[in-house]
């Protein structure tokens, strides 16, 4: 079909018009081929020259539409609507940027600019003549979404999800659900506590029919892509009948022979192969740790409750979106770091909150009574060297209100501060004026000078050069260092690897646009909230819970999805599979296939992103790029280098 | 290497200091504060100290008394910390800590124990009165004697003694080396702000301020001068009785108004005010109305009949002299002079 095509000229104000001849570019362009008409204009953008496109496109039937202005990034879909609001495929417009590309960039050189708009434009207008209409890819999506991590992120994304009328499956790694926040005692600024908080949320989950809870369960695999995930889930059971025997069970528990450090309490304490955590913690059935129990029968001979028959499963289910919400790791100081490993009574901020809240009446630890307590604050955050550039965000206001908490609920604590400024931002700053009211002593050092814990005749001496007095030579005799340590990644973070989940620079998970698409993954399909992509409070973690899962639910909601049509293209032909393309495949969108007599490579319309990195690698070149096709850009090239 | 000392925080706040600790570092009563220079920077630096119990800095600081206590500090701070007070309780504890007695330590810190002194000193007199039969002549001679015995001792055994403790903590502890002529030459300075407090003149809108001062300060060494050396209440001289009346008055009638300030509570240095403030505004205001109406009764005749009237002056005068002027608010006359004059002598 011949086209008919309209070019529309930018004077962009003066900011091309000043250095680019317009009036020049618009006369070398006329007579070329396909040209129906060409204008220029003083703001393409502005409505009146919006309108004024829509006319000329429905009154003459134009077919092709060239803009040339500023970047494609401000005004692509400006004026792909314009074409669609005039009943013309969007795929029939091409964009020339001559504001970036020319008269901003040889500003110094007016001929040389205009020469270069020209060439812009008639590439543009080379594109346009081979441009074919295009029309989305409809796939289904399953509407079911699974939630992937059982903190206090996920728990609120899986009831948000299930209130909107999404079957949720949620899947928690320990026996408990509840994560971080289920360790933590009283929370600042709202004066919860964080069982309290998990009793809350595990209440409104268990409540809801279409929210299927797998604990002690791991995603091992997945395949398929946005609106067809296929999960296969681990579960490793309980090893206990569900109505167990409350008694019994505790005099199970007290039998068993096995003890291993508690990671609920940090491993500052120990526990047994048959557990719980805590009394009221949910679900309210213990768990046999089968890693580390030793089958000596003990507990079996005591409570009919425990069931070594129960085996692993394997289960399958297929969503049409992902949210991960797996949550942090808290910061583990090397050994030798500020005295951790080395000295016994240095701990990490975790540590001290479960030693709080372990304690009565008086602080002990490790059989001594606990009355100064110097904090330690960045402990593997924003240091100058290694990985953890990034600040914790809420390290600082956990440790002041641990701090307050401490004195509020012990006798004779005196609080020594060792920070690098203090950022309890927000609603936060109170705890701080607070603890400096209660006497809390704040000393601050740079990152190149930070304080450093001795030992000196068995006390524990924490010494600064304090920038707040001159830098004075300042030390403390403490009977506890805390280590206020920061938020690092998951160790075990196997579960993104299964997704291809990008990583930030700091290591934890990455969202498309910081600001405008927080929650969004480049795999599509695929959400992120709280802790897992980057530090968080509780407040801000579960902001960006319900923010993922709404974004999760607008995967599924309407049953099916469109996808852009702009992907790669196998010709089977000349295809031979050489496998080079699934190689260099970000998206893993390439896989071979059997096809009448040879194998070829094919490409998953759902997962590609036609970013053409497969193109250049193929030796026999099989692959088109939808809409920039080889001819399409050498066409483009003639007109360049015409 | 200092160790941090929270306790100090606690001693601190006896002598009236109180929400210091809130002090997040900002600074921004130091730039506030008209009297702070570069060399001299205050108070955020003496909050410091003082958070972390830093004794040995502020002993061998003169920064304390160099602030003039405008309020400014106290006004603007964002924590509300209230550095200009804690300046203040600084004055107080650094007077403890030169007075080699001690006493001055126990009266700051405990108002019972001020009371029973004083109560103890009215009956002293009341006894020494009756061992005279209530002689009015005697007593007022014998009166008049123990103003110049109390001036020479108290001055001779305890002020002095306190005011080298000072030289030796701010001078010779910290080595700095001061060649005799700068002792000499600097002397000036120690009798300008001895009798102008000039310094206190730097802080903002303090000019009315400053000038009640300053004649109270040269009525209290006027009238001190014509009771004791031109000996006021037996003098016939035309002159030195007009002196005295006019002494006296100025006495009571600014510290009126000084004790005004501390009842309205408008003024940021009026706001907090310990037994220690109190008692040395109306004891001073008490001195000069007393003596006032002794000197108007001896000259109509009154006096006679009313000899309690003298006993009671006595009383206030002895008080003064005895637990006041040594171990009380009236050293500040002395350690602000002499802090300009060390200043003066330490500086290049």
């Amino acid at each position: 079909m011949d086209k008919k095509i309209g070019v529309y000229i930018c004077h962009c104000g003066g900011n091309i018009s000043d250095y680019v001849d317009v009036e020049k570019v618009k006369q070398s362009v006329e007579n070329d081929e396909g040209i129906f008409l060409v204008k220029t204009t003083m703001f393409a953008c502005g409505d009146a020259n919006q309108k004024e496109m829509v006319d000329d496109i429905t009154k003459n039937g134009l077919n092709g539409v060239v803009v040339a202005s500023c970047s494609p990034k401000l005004h692509l879909i400006t004026f792909r609507a314009v074409t669609e609001r005039a009943n013309l495929n969007k795929y029939n417009y091409v964009h020339a940027n001559i504001r970036e590309q020319a008269s901003w960039a040889h500003s110094d050189d007016k001929s040389g600019a205009t020469e270069t708009a020209i060439r812009l434009v008639k590439a543009a207008i080379a594109k346009v003549r081979l441009a074919q209409p295009l029309f989305p890819f409809v796939i289904k999506s399953k509407k079911a979404v699974a939630v992937i991590g059982g903190g206090v992120a996920g728990l609120r994304a899986a009831i948000e999800l299930s209130d909107m009328g999404c079957p949720v499956t949620l899947i928690e790694r320990e026996h408990f659900i509840g994560g971080r926040v289920s360790q933590w005692n009283l929370l600042f600024t709202t004066s919860e506590t964080g069982k309290e908080l998990v009793t809350k949320l595990y209440n409104e989950v268990i409540d809801r029919e279409n929210i299927t809870l797998h604990t002690g369960s791991e995603v091992i695999s997945s395949t398929g892509n946005i609106g067809a995930f296929k999960l296969k889930i681990k579960k490793i059971p309980r090893y206990i009948k569900q109505e167990c025997h409350k008694g019994k069970l505790q005099e199970a528990i007290d039998a068993c022979p096995v003890t291993v450090d508690d990671s609920f309490n940090f491993n500052i304490t120990g526990r047994k192969a048959i557990y719980h955590n805590f009394p009221s913690e949910y679900p309210q059935e213990p768990v046999i740790d089968i890693k580390n129990c030793t089958r000596c029968g003990e507990c079996e001979k005591i409570c009919p409750s425990v069931d070594f028959s129960q085996k692993e499963e394997i289960i399958e289910i297929e969503v049409g979106s992902v949210l991960m919400a797996t949550g942090f790791d808290s910061y583990t100081p090397s050994d030798g770091e500020f005295g951790y490993d080395q000295f016994e009574n240095v701990v990490t901020l975790p540590q001290f909150k479960r030693i709080i809240e372990l304690n009565d009446k008086k602080l002990i630890f490790k059989g001594k009574e606990i009355k100064n307590i110097a904090y330690i604050y960045c402990v593997g955050s924003r240091q100058i060297e290694g990985e953890n550039k990034y600040c914790s965000r809420y390290c600082c206001t956990s440790a002041i209100f641990a701090a307050i908490h401490t004195k509020n609920k012990f006798e004779n604590i005196n609080n020594y501060h060792f920070t690098r400024g203090i950022r309890t931002y927000g609603k936060q700053e109170v705890l701080y004026a607070e603890s400096l009211k209660k006497g809390d002593i704040y000393l601050q050092s740079y990152e190149d000078d930070p304080p450093v814990v001795t030992t000196v005749n068995d006390k524990t001496l924490v010494s600064i050069n304090d920038i707040l007095t001159s830098k004075s030579k300042m030390s403390v005799e403490a009977d506890l260092v805390v280590l206020v340590t920061g938020m690092v990644p998951r160790a075990d973070n196997s579960v993104a690897a299964l997704f291809k989940l990008p990583k930030g620079r700091d290591k934890f998970f990455n969202e498309i646009h910081m600001k405008l698409r927080p929650v969004e993954t480049v795999i599509d399909g695929v959400t992120i909230c709280g802790a897992c992509q980057g530090p968080k409070n509780i407040m801000e973690s579960v902001n960006s819970a319900l923010s993922a899962a709404a974004k999760s639910f607008s995967y599924v909601s309407k049953g099916v999805l469109e996808l852009e049509p702009i992907i790669a293209k196998i010709d089977k032909d000349d295809c031979t599979w050489c496998g080079q393309c699934a190689e260099a495949c970000p998206f893993d969108a390439i896989k071979m296939v059997k096809d009448e007599k040879k194998d070829i490579a094919a490409i998953n319309n759902s997962v590609c992103k036609g970013c053409g990195m497969c193109l250049p690698v193929c030796p026999t070149d099989a692959i088109d790029l939808i809409a920039y096709s080889n001819r399409e850009i050498e066409s483009m090239i003639d007109a360049l280098a015409g | 290497m200092a160790a941090i000392n929270p306790e100090f925080g606690k001693e601190l706040n006896r002598y009236g200091a109180f929400d210091f600790n809130a002090c997040y570092n900002c600074g921004t009563c130091t730039a506030v504060c008209s009297l702070s220079t570069e060399e001299d920077s205050f108070p955020r630096e003496m909050v410091r100290f003082s958070v972390l119990g830093m004794k040995d800095e502020i002993k061998s600081s003169l920064k304390p008394w160099l602030c003039y206590y405008c309020g400014e500090c106290s006004t603007n701070c964002p924590q509300e910390a209230n550095p200009g007070e804690l300046m203040m309780s600084l004055r107080r504890w650094l007077t403890t800590e030169y007075d080699w007695t001690k006493l001055s330590g126990l009266l700051y810190r405990s108002l019972p124990l001020t009371i029973i002194g004083f109560i103890i000193i009215a009956i002293g007199v009341l006894i020494f009165s009756a061992l005279e039969n209530f002689n009015l002549q005697s007593i007022m001679h014998i009166g008049h004697f123990f103003e110049i015995i109390a001036i020479a001792s108290v001055f001779g055994f305890i002020l002095l003694p306190n005011i080298i403790r000072m030289w030796w903590l701010i001078i010779m502890k910290p080595r700095i080396k001061v060649p005799l002529m700068k002792y000499i030459t600097g002397f000036g300075e120690l009798i300008v702000h001895m009798f102008t407090q000039k310094r206190s003149l730097g802080c903002d809108n303090n000019q009315l301020r400053w000038f009640e001062h300053f004649i109270l300060v040269i009525g209290y060494l006027g009238l001190l001068f014509t009771t004791v050396f031109l000996d006021w209440f037996s003098n016939d001289n035309l002159f030195v009785i007009v002196l005295g009346y006019i002494m006296s008055i100025i006495i009571f009638i600014v510290t009126i108004d000084f004790m005004s300030d501390r009842i309205k509570k408008q003024k940021e240095m009026s706001k907090f005010s310990q037994p220690s403030d109190w008692m040395f505004v109306v004891w001073l205001f008490l001195m000069g109305l007393t003596a006032f109406i002794v000197r108007l009764f001896i000259d109509t005749g009154l006096i006679e009949q009313n000899i309690w009237l003298y006993l009671f002056h006595l009383t206030i005068l002895v008080q003064w002299a005895l637990i006041i002027v040594p171990f009380g608010k009236w050293t500040h006359f002395l350690y602000r002079s002499f802090a300009m004059y060390f200043a003066k002598i330490k500086s290049q």
